[in-house]
């Protein structure tokens, strides 16, 4: 899925000053599919880059007393890598994948705001060069974690441009990730087609509404405690009195919590689409599902202050009391899940490999969430490796797998050709051995109690081996995502010199509407003479091919 | 040592919950993948089942919230009369201990460099209120041993109440990140009889 623009068939540019087929044709598109596509792929690229940041830490962490990187480089990596990550990956990919897909799914031409869609791409294309610019400064990058607390963060403690630059980094790209957010939610309320009603629209389309309302409603929070910190560097009075150091910490949350939710809904939802797909049937609970994502988006952000009980500053009875509440939404959507698996016809592809991992997966984040929600198990977890563990599974073994479940997906809609099934395997295989060995370990390190963001540890500690069999899953997650990147290039290059096969408008024999149309679909989506099934529910395909099947077995 | 035998409790039930929802998760995917063929797939809601399930959810999540809610008060006790109080400031990158009841003010701090790492001595069976506060930037007196940390914030208090019912040394750690050093920021805890504690505090150097 990167950026390499689709052969063009037919030209149709007769009148227009700029060929849609080139760089500028792209990026000043106003084409919704071109501009997910851009944001997709340009975090993916990003990922790849925070994957190696990460791969430098575990080496530097591989054994104790090591001195590989140094405590200066090793701050840097850890905050550009978890913010990257955050703010630059794992968000703008889940909005460019709704960018993309919402209105193809809900039967509509385009994109509502498009130009402000685009807008948002250049925004968090700028902010992600404004926050990497940082390592060319003589101080180099930003070096204090993902949420910068100040003091910490003041001009004082962190005096360096690569800080000034990773908030005015941030703050651009968060505001473009916020345009988007708006202009998905937007096509979903007012440019459904004919007969798709709310409760017909697919799962992954109610995901991205609940993600919106939390993108709209608490990514501003961000901006604002941004702000602050520019504000407290200009001025350093701002953090001489506790009220905006701990203040800083509240705004911070209330936006820090509802998007873990942003960077696990369409996620969640893509790995629910591919679940029904390969079990050959409707997605089970689905009305539950919706409003489960809803009450999951609201009670997103009361729960701001479990991630500040340690400070003695936060009503911990209250944010455990809506912290371990989600525990119910969230049990409604495995219900969902494991109700659609267990009835189905399993066909196991790639794409159906990676979202059944997903589930029990992310289950490990979820349940160790519960525990991370509680105050007195807090108390001594948080700030420890098992807060990274956890994170992780959510973020990586959770949604990153939810993530190459959609690549897999829709990459033959996008492109026209599907990846290479035997590659897809071995990037999976390598994929779960590598999280788990990875990420398992550092529970038992936290537990044991090594505190987060350290760049090294004595080796009468005694975590020097959980470290280095960490060290080795990083190795195996690297091998795999070197096959997924040869995996993509190569697929695509088949594409270019037309050797590849196509894919056909609906490989997978999938539910919605985007399999409705061409791959890649058209300009505006749906060929013109070609009437859109008619949407009989939120899966008119699988309606369409049951009616089309009764009505053959009846002659 | 009244922390770490409530996290004890509380880990542990929630360990064993999460352990036997993730083996029966694991079951019923293990079950799809082996059966892998339509039942009574033209089913895609069973909406009665759901309910008893939410409410099922809903019942458990009452019960842990109200459980380790009481949990964490019992792990808050208000302090008794008199407890020791010792004065805790971390700064980029140590601490410093003061003990203000001692006859002349005792004070212990280091460079957290090596072998120069501060010892917070106290004696074993009696309260001690550790009064945290911080220099500069924002620090966490963590002692993994006793299962607990708590915030050291500038321009504030926090306190942090605890007993140790027996002697011997606990390995404490700085879990806020405070900056290049902040992965030094070591120190020991040392709970001593309560003679010995008070020959340390009159200026002896025993215990230290």
């Amino acid at each position: 899925m990167t950026v390499v623009p689709p052969t063009e068939t037919q030209r149709d540019d007769a009148g227009r000053p700029v060929p849609p087929g080139s760089w500028l044709g792209w990026v000043s598109t106003t084409d919704h599919k071109r501009i997910g596509l851009l944001t997709a792929g340009t975090s993916l690229v990003l990922m790849l880059f925070m994957g190696v940041l990460a791969l430098l830490m575990r080496g530097q962490l591989a054994q104790p007393e090591e001195t590989f990187l140094g405590a200066q480089v090793y701050d840097q990596l850890f905050t550009i890598h978890g913010s990257g990550m955050i703010y630059l990956v794992m968000t703008p990919f889940a909005l460019g994948l709704g960018v993309y897909l919402v209105p193809l799914q809900i039967g509509a031409p385009g994109i509502a705001l498009p130009r402000l869609t685009l807008l948002g791409y250049w925004l968090y294309t700028l902010g992600s060069l404004t926050v990497l610019a940082g390592f060319l400064t003589p101080t180099g990058a930003h070096a204090d974690g993902w949420f910068s607390y100040p003091p910490m963060a003041d001009s004082e403690h962190s005096p360096g441009a690569g800080t000034d630059l990773w908030i005015a980094g941030v703050l651009l790209a968060v505001t473009g990730s916020i345009l988007q957010g708006w202009a998905v939610l937007w096509t979903i309320l007012r440019r459904r087609t004919l007969g798709m009603t709310m409760l017909r629209l697919p799962v992954f389309c109610w995901a991205m509404i609940a993600t919106c309302l939390m993108v709209i409603g608490a990514f501003p929070a961000l901006l604002a405690a941004l702000t602050l910190l520019a504000v407290g560097r200009a001025d350093a009075s701002v953090f001489a009195s506790n009220v905006w150091n701990i203040g800083y910490q509240h705004i911070f949350w209330f936006y820090g919590h509802p998007v873990v939710y942003v960077m696990f809904f369409p996620y969640l939802a893509a790995v629910a689409e591919v679940l029904a797909v390969f079990s050959g049937r409707r997605f089970f609970g689905y009305r539950g599902t919706a409003l489960s994502l809803l009450v999951f988006a609201a009670l997103s952000m009361s729960v701001w202050g479990h991630h500040m009980f340690a400070t003695g500053q936060a009503a911990n009875d209250y944010y455990s009391l809506t912290s371990i509440a989600l525990l119910v939404p969230a049990g409604v959507e495995y219900f969902g899940m494991l109700g659609t698996i267990l009835g189905g016809r399993l066909r196991l592809r790639t794409p159906m490999l990676f979202a059944l991992a997903f589930v029990p997966q992310f289950l490990i984040g979820g349940l160790t969430g519960i525990m991370v929600g509680t105050p007195v198990i807090d108390y001594h977890v948080t700030d420890s490796y098992f807060v990274v563990a956890h994170l992780h599974y959510v973020l990586f073994a959770g949604s990153a797998f939810g993530l190459f479940a959609a690549v897999y997906f829709w990459f033959p809609k996008v492109t026209g050709t599907l990846l290479d099934e035997g590659m897809g395997r071995l990037h999976f295989w390598l994929l779960v051995i590598g999280t788990n060995l990875t990420f398992l370990p550092m529970f038992a390190l936290g537990y044991l109690g090594m505190p987060r963001r350290v760049v090294t540890y004595a080796a009468f500690d005694g975590f020097g081996l959980l470290n280095l069999l960490a060290g080795a899953g990083a190795a195996f997650l690297a091998a795999g995502m070197t096959v997924f990147v040869v995996n993509v290039l190569h697929t695509l290059r088949r594409r270019h010199l037309g050797r590849a096969r196509p894919a056909g408008d609906d490989p997978w024999e999938a539910h919605t509407l985007e399999w409705a149309t061409t791959s890649p679909p058209p300009r505006l989506n749906f060929p013109a003479g070609r009437p859109l099934p008619p949407v009989t529910s939120f899966a008119p395909l699988l309606d369409l091919r049951r009616r089309e099947q009764r009505e053959g077995s009846a002659v | 040592m009244r922390q770490r035998h409530v996290f004890g409790t509380v880990f542990t039930l929630e360990a064993l919950v999460a352990g036997c929802v993730f083996v029966v998760v694991l079951a019923v995917l293990a079950r799809a993948l082996v059966r892998r063929r339509a039942g009574d797939a033209e089913r895609s809601e069973r909406p009665r089942l759901e309910a008893c399930y939410v409410g099922a959810l809903a019942a458990f999540a009452v019960f842990l919230v109200a459980w380790t809610a009481w949990q964490n008060h019992v792990e808050h006790p208000a302090a008794g009369p008199k407890p020791l109080r010792v004065d805790v400031t971390g700064f980029q990158w140590c601490w410093t201990f003061r003990y203000p009841q001692s006859p002349d003010h005792r004070r212990v701090s280091g460079t957290c460099k090596g072998e120069d790492m501060p010892t917070l001595v106290v004696p074993t069976g009696r309260t001690v209120q550790l009064r945290l506060t911080s220099r500069d930037v924002i620090h966490s007196l963590w002692i993994p041993g006793l299962r607990y940390k708590t915030d050291a914030f500038p321009h504030h208090v926090n306190t942090l109440t605890l007993t140790l019912d027996r002697a011997g040394r606990w390995r404490g750690r700085c879990a806020e990140f405070c900056g290049q050093r902040h992965w030094t920021m070591d120190f020991w805890i040392k709970a001593v009889p309560a003679r010995e504690y008070d020959l340390w505090a009159q200026g002896g150097t025993a215990a230290a």
